[in-house]
């Protein structure tokens, strides 16, 4: 019998746990011409604001070792408008739509969230209190566990959809922040967003991307994110879903097994949007290699390669 | 832009068929890629050898020729950087992984236009294949080809050989007229008689300066912009231009690979302006 690849998050369903990260599949329509979203669990959206937003200047991209440093300063079509003009499109796919939910404010971000949740066709709310190329908010709301815990809570007031805050990884102790989402009411925690980064030109001696630092990604973060993800996962009892370079299948198991429910590709995208046939197909046949009938059988089953010692 | 119905868009691993070294860090590679053998001039395709930890993006390229009935097509590389070495140091029979074609080309000339090209270095490629559909269409039409130095017109004898009328220019006066390639440009303008369209591909500087031109004289001009790209299906965002249409408050930050390449000069709002 084939793996059951299907994963519960909160009340969302999803019929495989391999979804888009946000900022890296645009609102999925984009994608749609070259990849079959029905074949994801999942797609999240470029983050949303109430209003449109134009971003940072360019350069806004600047390739790493095995790596992406990137300051796009969240760019956007605005929450009403994805609803009016991209929803309608996008619901046609056979995928789950995770609105990924920015403010500058806490009533912001309640605000795009009551519009995404009666909006037909959004199945989830990814809390956006982690992104690192912006003024104001993001991040200011993720190395904060008082105030994750008020965005978190504010959004859980306003949706009935299951809210996932995205943790930043630019914290001393994730513990912290995914305690802070449990208790506020998060459903699952999205572990994590992109690490603080500076590239510099040396011949000007400037920084490579116009906004100064950017958010790093790519699998230069993997073992970085692997590491949280097992830390958050036993931190709480919510599910988690992983994120960080994931770029083969081998990669994803790492974070099942480390603790996630489900992962997020997300640089990945950019150069091999059809990487997810390739990620299922490997995970079919680590499962079936190793008699697991269910994914979810996999989550969280790191074994201590000694039993005295006190890290994994 | 072109408003010509555009083929779909394909990503696949394909094989290089042909490559051809040119002088210095130059070469001409085809891809079998029957999707983007049907590309328009001024669409592009985003390039990358195997998958490599070091050189996670693709890379655009310029669609310089196309074969549709052999669904090939032809790029015109200079090796600068670790993602065209890459593609550069592709040997025949080996695979690519291509995404293409992308992006909105140049758009046609109306009937009895002189058409002006301007392409600085290897920004000259995709008039190549936007010289076969002038031909093809009876246009009266120039390609003004410059670069810093002979080495940089590489592709002179491939144009020549394909009976693009060609006027060349060099910064140091070691092949064509000495100086920029907008001096040429602007003495051919001067004596012109009849409407006139340009169109302009290569470095920012040299665009913006032609841009200039064109708004002087009050005439059309197209500019292939080239930040650097991620992705080429606008989802990465990292390659937008800010545009400011007739009409507008403020400019408008957007994707140049899926909302140009080439855009209007006139709503272009030039980053060293």
């Amino acid at each position: 019998m084939s793996p059951s690849l299907n994963v519960r998050i909160g009340a969302l369903e999803l019929k495989n746990p391999f979804l888009a990260a946000s900022g890296t599949c645009g609102y999925g329509v984009e994608i749609a011409q070259v990849v079959d979203l029905s074949t994801l669990g999942g797609i999240v959206t470029k983050g949303l604001y109430v209003e449109a937003r134009d971003g940072c200047d360019v350069p806004r991209i600047a390739e790493t070792p095995a790596g992406l440093l990137n300051a796009i300063g969240l760019q956007g079509v605005g929450i009403r408008a994805f609803v009016d003009t991209v929803l309608p499109q996008l619901r046609t796919h056979d995928t789950a739509v995770i609105v990924n939910v920015c403010g500058e404010t806490v009533d912001e971000y309640a605000e795009v969230a009551r519009v995404a949740s009666d909006a037909a066709g959004v199945h989830g709310l990814e809390i956006n209190i982690s992104c690192p190329n912006v003024k104001t908010g993001g991040i200011a709301f993720g190395t904060d566990p008082s105030m994750t815990h008020e965005v978190v809570a504010a959004v859980r007031r306003v949706s009935r959809l299951p809210v996932i805050p995205k943790l930043s990884p630019n914290v001393t102790d994730i513990t912290v922040f995914a305690r802070a989402c449990e208790e506020a009411g998060a459903d699952a925690i999205s572990c994590v967003n992109t690490f603080l980064g500076l590239a510099i030109d040396v011949e000007s001696r400037k920084p490579k991307l116009a906004f100064g630092t950017g958010g790093l990604s790519g699998p230069a973060i993997r073992p970085l994110a692997v590491r949280m993800t097992w830390q958050a996962a036993r931190a709480v009892k919510i599910p988690i879903i992983g994120i960080g370079g994931i770029a083969s299948a081998g990669d994803a198991l790492e974070f099942f097994i480390a603790g996630a429910t489900a992962v997020q590709v997300g640089t990945l995208n950019f150069s091999r949007p059809n990487i997810y046939a390739e990620i299922e197909i490997g995970v079919r046949d680590y499962l079936e290699r190793h008699g697991i009938l269910r994914i979810q059988d996999l989550v969280g089953t790191l074994t201590p390669r000694r039993v005295e010692a006190a890290g994994p | 832009m072109s408003t010509a119905a555009t083929p779909p868009v394909a990503d696949r691993l394909c094989r290089l068929t042909r490559r051809e070294t040119l002088s210095g860090p130059y070469a001409l590679l085809t891809f079998e890629h029957p999707e983007s053998a049907s590309a328009s001039a001024g669409q592009f395709a985003m390039i990358q050898p195997e998958f490599g930890y070091d050189r996670l993006l693709r890379r655009p390229f310029s669609i310089m020729e196309t074969d549709p009935d052999a669904g090939r097509f032809t790029i015109f590389l200079k090796a600068v950087g670790p993602g065209s070495r890459g593609v550069f140091d592709l040997r025949e029979g080996e695979s690519a992984r291509v995404l293409g074609p992308l992006g909105h080309g140049f758009s046609s000339p109306r009937a009895g236009e002189n058409v002006l090209l301007v392409g600085g270095g290897y920004g000259v490629a995709p008039f190549a294949l936007f010289a076969r559909s002038l031909t093809r269409n009876n246009a009266s039409f120039r390609l003004f080809y410059g670069g810093r130095s002979e080495s940089e017109l590489p592709l002179e004898s491939e144009l020549g050989r394909r009976g693009i009328p060609l006027t060349l220019s060099t910064d140091d006066g070691t092949r064509g007229e000495r100086g920029r390639v907008t001096a040429p440009l602007v003495s051919a303008l001067n004596s012109l008689k009849g409407s006139a369209r340009l169109y302009a591909c290569g470095p920012e500087a040299m665009m913006h300066a032609v841009a200039r031109i064109a708004a002087e004289r009050d005439l059309p001009c197209e500019v292939s912009l080239d930040p650097w790209m991620g992705c080429g299906l606008g989802t990465c965002l990292g390659c937008v231009v800010w545009i400011q249409s007739p009409g507008e408050s403020k400019p408008r930050s957007r994707p140049a690979c899926t909302e140009g390449p080439v855009f209007d000069s006139r709503i272009v709002v030039w980053p060293d302006a």
